[in-house]
């Protein structure tokens, strides 16, 4: 009989199904994959909508650890010096016009269309989210992420990755109510920097926004290592002069 | 409806409308986006700004007080259009540890009493960053304290937001500033020392206060268990100390709650009874301000701000500057003495004149962001009620943005409210405009 619950208890609470710790270790190195962990970059990010109209905004980034990252806008020149701070998951926006940084939220959008606060102020996927499901399909992994805390923008993602490479294809982006947000494909592998091969394009549609198309070009990603200070709410005017 | 008003419909209706553009799928041009990419990347400078054009329809109140004592001289009747022309420039170079910039403001308007221009340097400073957690900076500039949308009582230095129009640009002062930074693990993330020397002088400054004297100020910033923390201090004989608090923290990701609080020791200020008689009122004035910004699920954002301005008439002084400019008026009608408009004009561009002159105020607004998948587009609805005496203010606004770089703003301002009341004495019954607002770069 003790044997019988012994069996029972190592079936229930000791034998964790193996994608938990596997799923994990394929997110990080997805993650290291897609960006070292402290860099700066450029992005031009294009919204396209359904009659071919576009608006296109160029952004200066930079990153650094797991949870710090700001962006500051280069053009159009109505955003020119406007600039997005996230320290975990305190977000904020400085509008020079305004002239003060004021608190935003990562379901808002600063640019419009389909891009919200957290598809522009990333962090690691790992920070945010834990793996609940694993599959191998042909060349790719299937992972089923949830997120850790309800401060991050998707509920649930499931992320198609490249086995060899270990780079995404697909993530689909799901709410609370398993509605389909929007489905994100990276595209254009090329070397950077550091050599490594990312994927330089990340097109985004979404059903919410039929016939819109929205397009992130990666360009000139370096490692770069800054002080924790460029990090800071009294910096978020002063990025411009780090560049 | 006169032309100028036909020519405000016709102007709204056809900016409103959609462009149409050939449907085509985008392609990624790579190596043209890269070449972008690299020449905004390794450029040291950058020139922009805005031209503004905002033709304004004015639903003059001829018996409210502000309206008498403005227009006593000439009438504009009941109603009449004002054409309004800005243009922005702002300019930025760095090299090295070494930055400056400057932002200019030359405001153009034509109405029935003819042009007039004014040009300003709102900003124009240098800096010196050895390091990103220490900086140095000299020039004119804005000091940009508070954390309030409408109103900020803890902005010591800063000339006063016209809550209308909250987010605009304004005039900085003549100043020296050193801002310390530090980064830490743990609950305190973010410390920061922003101190600063005001120099008031007949040339530099010379409306901030008393002549002659060097200004200084300081504030401490905390970034504390994700909470926004800041106190701030300005001392020098210019203007009496002041003491300031302020903070904001998001206690959901979609709900932003902020506050702030500022004590101005002995504050002078000169009331006029209803008789002319003018008086000086000395004591310690408590300001303070809660708010907060709340986002939906279908991205309706709602702003909510009390605000308890401790430097604001009481009802009965605002009602005793409005008995007395009736007054005056009437003497004017019946005499021709135009002794008591005349100081009445000079109260009215003081503090009887502020935006807020009063004490108990609440703001609220409401933004709905692109309703109708109409990209770009956020119609809005703006109130502000004085609470003492229940007079308001209500703005209706469309903005749209049809193109890159082109904002469009068609908002109508009313001011409602009994006679002698706040809202209800000022100049304008409602106010229509259109803003059509260009940017550009080089």
């Amino acid at each position: 009989m003790n044997h019988l619950f012994l069996g029972l208890f190592l079936l229930l609470f000791v034998a964790r199904p193996a994608y938990g710790a596997d799923g994990t270790a394929i997110l990080k190195r997805v993650d290291a994959n897609l960006q070292p962990e402290s860099f700066e970059s450029y992005r031009k990010l294009i919204n396209i909508e359904p009659n071919g109209a576009k608006r296109e905004f160029l952004l200066y980034t930079l990153k650094k650890g797991h949870d710090k990252i700001v962006s500051l806008f280069l053009s159009p020149a109505s955003e020119k010096g406007r600039a997005t701070l996230r320290l975990g998951d305190n977000m904020w926006l400085y509008i020079p016009d305004v002239g003060r940084a004021i608190r935003i939220t990562s379901l808002q959008s600063v640019v419009g269309g389909v891009f919200n606060n957290a598809d522009i102020m990333r962090l690691d996927y790992n920070v945010e989210y834990d793996v609940r499901g694993l599959e191998e399909k042909g060349n790719e992994y299937v992972l089923e992420l949830k997120a850790k805390t309800g401060a991050v923008a998707y509920d649930r993602l499931k992320m198609w990755v490249d086995k060899k490479i270990v780079i995404p294809t697909k993530i689909e982006c799901y709410a609370a109510t398993g509605l389909l947000i929007k489905t994100l494909y990276f595209k254009e592998m090329k070397p950077f920097d550091d050599g490594i091969l990312r994927p330089s394009v990340n097109e985004t549609d979404s059903p919410l926004y039929k016939g819109y198309q929205s397009i992130i070009v990666y360009a000139r990603i370096k490692k770069r290592v800054v002080p924790d200070e460029v990090f800071t709410l009294e910096f978020l005017s002063k990025v411009e002069t780090i560049r | 409806m006169g032309l100028p008003a036909r020519l405000l419909v016709l102007l709204a209706l056809g900016l409103f409308s959609v462009a149409v553009y050939a449907q085509e799928r985008y392609e990624v041009d790579l190596a043209e986006i890269e070449k972008e990419i690299g020449k905004a990347a390794d450029k040291p400078y950058a020139v922009g700004g805005f031209f503004e054009f905002q033709p304004t329809l004015l639903g003059i109140d001829r018996d409210s007080a502000f309206s008498r004592v403005r227009f006593f001289r000439r009438d504009p009747g009941s109603l009449f259009d004002q054409y309004n022309f800005r243009l922005r420039l702002e300019g930025s170079y760095k090299k090295d540890i070494f930055a400056a910039f400057f932002r200019s403001d030359t405001f153009v308007r034509n109405d029935f009493q003819g042009w007039d221009e004014d040009t300003k340097l709102f900003e124009a400073f240098v800096s010196a960053k050895p390091d990103p957690g220490f900086t140095l900076e000299a020039g004119k500039k804005i000091t940009k304290w508070g954390k309030g949308y409408a109103w900020n009582p803890v902005s010591f230095i800063d000339r006063a937001k016209n809550p209308e129009d909250p987010t605009e640009a304004l005039e900085g002062s003549t100043l020296m500033t050193a801002d310390l930074i530090r980064s830490f693990d743990g609950p305190l993330k973010t410390a920061a020392l922003s101190t600063l020397l005001l120099p008031v002088y007949e040339h530099v400054n010379a409306k901030f206060g008393e002549l002659n004297n060097v200004n200084f100020a300081a504030k401490t910033y905390l970034l504390l268990y994700d909470t926004d923390i800041d106190f701030m201090v300005l001392t020098g004989s210019s203007r009496t100390t002041r003491y300031g608090f302020d903070f904001a923290r998001n206690l959901t990701t979609n709900f932003e709650v902020h506050g702030e609080w500022a004590l101005i020791n002995n504050q002078k200020t000169r009331v006029i009874d209803r008789q002319g008689r003018m008086s000086t009122r000395e004591a310690e004035a408590i300001s303070y301000l809660l708010g907060l910004r709340y986002l939906t699920e279908l991205e309706t954002t709602y702003i909510v701000e009390y605000y308890r301005n401790g430097s604001g008439f009481t009802r009965a002084e605002l009602k005793d500057f409005f008995d007395f400019a009736g007054a005056s008026y009437r003497t004017f009608r019946a005499t021709g003495d135009d002794s008591g408009l005349r100081r009445a004009q000079q109260l009215a561009e003081g503090a009887y004149g502020r935006p807020n002159a009063g004490q108990h105020y609440l703001y609220f607004r409401v933004s709905q962001k692109e309703p109708f998948d109409i990209l770009y587009f956020t119609p809005a609805f703006t109130s502000i009620v004085n609470l003492t005496d229940a007079s308001l203010t209500i703005i209706p606004e469309l903005a749209y943005s049809p193109m890159t770089n082109l904002e469009l703003r068609f908002r109508t301002v009313f001011l409602l409210g009994k006679e002698r009341t706040d809202y209800g004495e000022k100049q304008n019954d409602y106010r229509v405009e259109l803003r059509v607002r260009y940017h550009f770069g080089l």
